[in-house]
């Protein structure tokens, strides 16, 4: 019976029904099903098939949208139950798009796909100062710092922030990840990045493998 | 020869003296960057627009034949627009702007870039009925028909000059955001985005008509979408050919009869799964075929849909930015490239700041030493 329910959720997920996934976890947390059961073979199961559908152009930015806008209202139901459990996320992400630029979309999506795999982000929003991403991770457990920039006249941000880490003495302690629209894999390695993905569902796989790796 | 004569036969694989330089104009930030460098005078940065006199005057100076961007056509937007009007001053400056089209973004004072999006009005059917069907309506105020009445007489001979169609889902896609698209297109109220693209488009074919029933004649036709990102388009090929192809067919039928073969369409983004929608449905000009951002490859879709795809773009913009070797090497595919006909290289987008303004004079001079 339970697997049942935890598949129709991430049925329901992948079709971008918001208000039947809210009801199907309530539903699952009054049958007794534990909340980490939810959380991975519900909501993350629907969302890695998103991720992939999206990595191979079966579905595109809409789907991903209105699927992880379903995914957020099964979390929100799911939250309090998870912190009951003592369930942790995999690990923490900072993300944000970089001082002078004010784009979001593609940050929106990457998170939003992040999230779906399990992990926590602490959005820093748009336009922000390399100060306050060395504040943050020095502040937080932090295991990867994901930055995004969409025009070629912000791009170098990305670098100014890769450098605060290395001032700030904290590189070693987050991988970083890179992405937006005028960015290649060779401006990233140019810069000093660790992972530059094309895509938010890359983007999410790459974080785990990256928080994984920080994690041990 | 004319520029519009050359432009013209080599979009229908006759022949040409030698290719004409196109352009795609600039961005703001580029052309103030050139007049503080003494390159032009600061009043033609400031004013101006694709096909404007500054425009011209620019070309003079670099040496450009014309901007391919010089299109004409009605009010294809919201009338009357919402109003302009700022929302909210955040603490560091940054303004919450609703624009006219009902979209609220994010704006920097003295920043141009693309807009940032931030919220929208368009959410659900009642501000579809209440807000936004009544200014998506025809009325004779959307189009200048003196203008029209005298273009055969009044217009420039020398430049292809084109009828702007509007666009299908760029503009509603820029009017609700592409969040607010994705939401509508999934939303309960199956119908609804649907019933958006029929109105607007219903209202932008009844522009295109009207100017068409004045007698003006065109070079070619033109539409702006811009529906593509790095990786594809924003919404399922399928989707899109559902809601849109219809409307692509019927106005482009209705160009053909009036006599115009020339379509192009303008998006930006990897185009290629959106490109059968476009080409069966009568779009035959690739626009402008970003080539150095994202890699769109004109020769692709030419070999998949044969000579009946044209092209206008495709030069690596980019290499403007760093020298002489870097321009020949683009000359010279461009060169390869234009040896198949029925294309003309153009930068494959706005020109961005760094651009140099004595790269961008070879290379208006050199490109017209192809010879076809």
């Amino acid at each position: 019976m339970s697997a049942l329910l935890l598949n129709e959720i991430s049925e329901k997920l992948q079709r971008g029904k918001a208000k039947d996934v809210a009801a199907l976890v309530s539903q699952a947390l009054e049958e007794n099903i534990d909340p980490e059961s939810i959380l991975n073979q519900g909501l993350v199961s629907g969302m890695n098939v998103i991720g992939e559908k999206f990595r191979n152009n079966q579905v595109f930015v809409p789907e991903v949208l209105v699927a992880a806008r379903a995914m957020n209202a099964g979390l929100k139901i799911l939250k309090p139950a998870l912190a009951g459990a003592g369930v942790e996320p995999l690990g923490t992400a900072v993300i944000c798009t970089v001082k002078g630029d004010m784009h979001d979309i593609g940050k929106n999506l990457v998170k939003m796909m992040i999230e779906g795999q399990g992990i926590a982000c602490i959005d820093l929003g748009v336009d922000v100062d390399p100060q306050v991403i060395v504040d943050t991770v020095r502040d937080n457990d932090v295991q990867l710092v994901c930055l995004s920039a969409l025009l070629t006249t912000t791009m170098h941000g990305q670098k100014d922030v890769i450098d605060a880490l290395v001032a700030a003495g904290l590189r070693d302690k987050v991988r970083v990840m890179v992405g937006g629209a005028p960015i290649t894999q060779e401006f990233a390695s140019e810069i000093g990045a660790d992972c530059y993905t094309l895509d938010a569902a890359s983007a999410a796989k790459e974080a785990k493998r990256l928080i994984g790796e920080m994690r041990g | 020869m004319t520029n519009r004569e050359r432009a013209m036969n080599i979009l229908h694989y006759k022949q040409a003296d030698r290719m004409p330089a196109v352009h795609f104009g600039y961005w703001p930030e580029l052309l103030l960057e050139w007049a503080d460098q003494g390159k032009l005078p600061r009043e033609l940065a400031l004013s101006w627009a694709d096909g404007n006199a500054a425009d011209s005057e620019i070309d003079r100076l670099i040496g450009w034949d014309f901007n391919w961007y010089r299109t004409v056509g009605a009010h294809n937007g919201l009338l009357p627009g919402f109003e302009h009007k700022v929302i909210e001053v955040l603490p560091d400056g940054t303004q919450r702007v609703q624009n006219p089209d009902g979209l609220i973004e994010r704006i920097r004072p003295g920043v141009t870039s693309i807009p940032s999006e931030d919220d929208y009005l368009l959410k659900d059917r009642e501000a579809f009925e209440t807000l936004y069907r009544p200014k998506m309506q025809f009325c004779p105020e959307r189009v200048n028909y003196e203008y029209f009445k005298n273009f055969n007489q009044t217009r420039d001979k020398d430049v292809p000059i084109g009828l702007h169609l509007g666009s299908v889902l760029g503009t509603i896609r820029s009017m609700v955001s592409v969040v607010g698209m994705s939401y509508l297109i999934y939303d309960e109220d199956e119908d609804l985005f649907a019933d958006v693209v029929d109105t607007f488009a219903d209202m932008q074919y009844k522009c295109a008509e009207e100017i068409l029933k004045t007698g003006a004649k065109f070079d070619f036709a033109h539409y702006w979408e811009d529906i593509c990102f790095n990786s594809g388009p924003l919404l399922s090929p399928e989707t899109f050919e559902e809601l849109c192809a219809k409307h692509y067919k019927k106005r482009n039928d209705l160009c053909r009869a009036y006599g115009i073969d020339i379509i192009s369409l303008d998006c930006d983004g990897v185009t290629d799964r959106l490109l059968p929608t476009w080409f069966e449905n009568g779009v035959n000009v690739m626009f402008p075929i970003e080539i150095g951002t994202w890699g769109d490859q004109f020769e692709a879709a030419r070999q998949k849909y044969g000579k009946g795809m044209l092209g206008v773009g495709g030069m690596d913009k980019t290499v403007l930015r760093l020298d002489r070797a870097a321009v020949d090497g683009e000359l010279e595919r461009l060169t390869r490239l234009s040896a198949m006909g029925g294309f003309i290289p153009c930068p494959d987008h706005r020109l961005m700041p760094g651009t140099k303004f004595e790269l961008v004079q070879y290379y208006a001079e050199k490109i017209k030493e192809i010879r076809l």
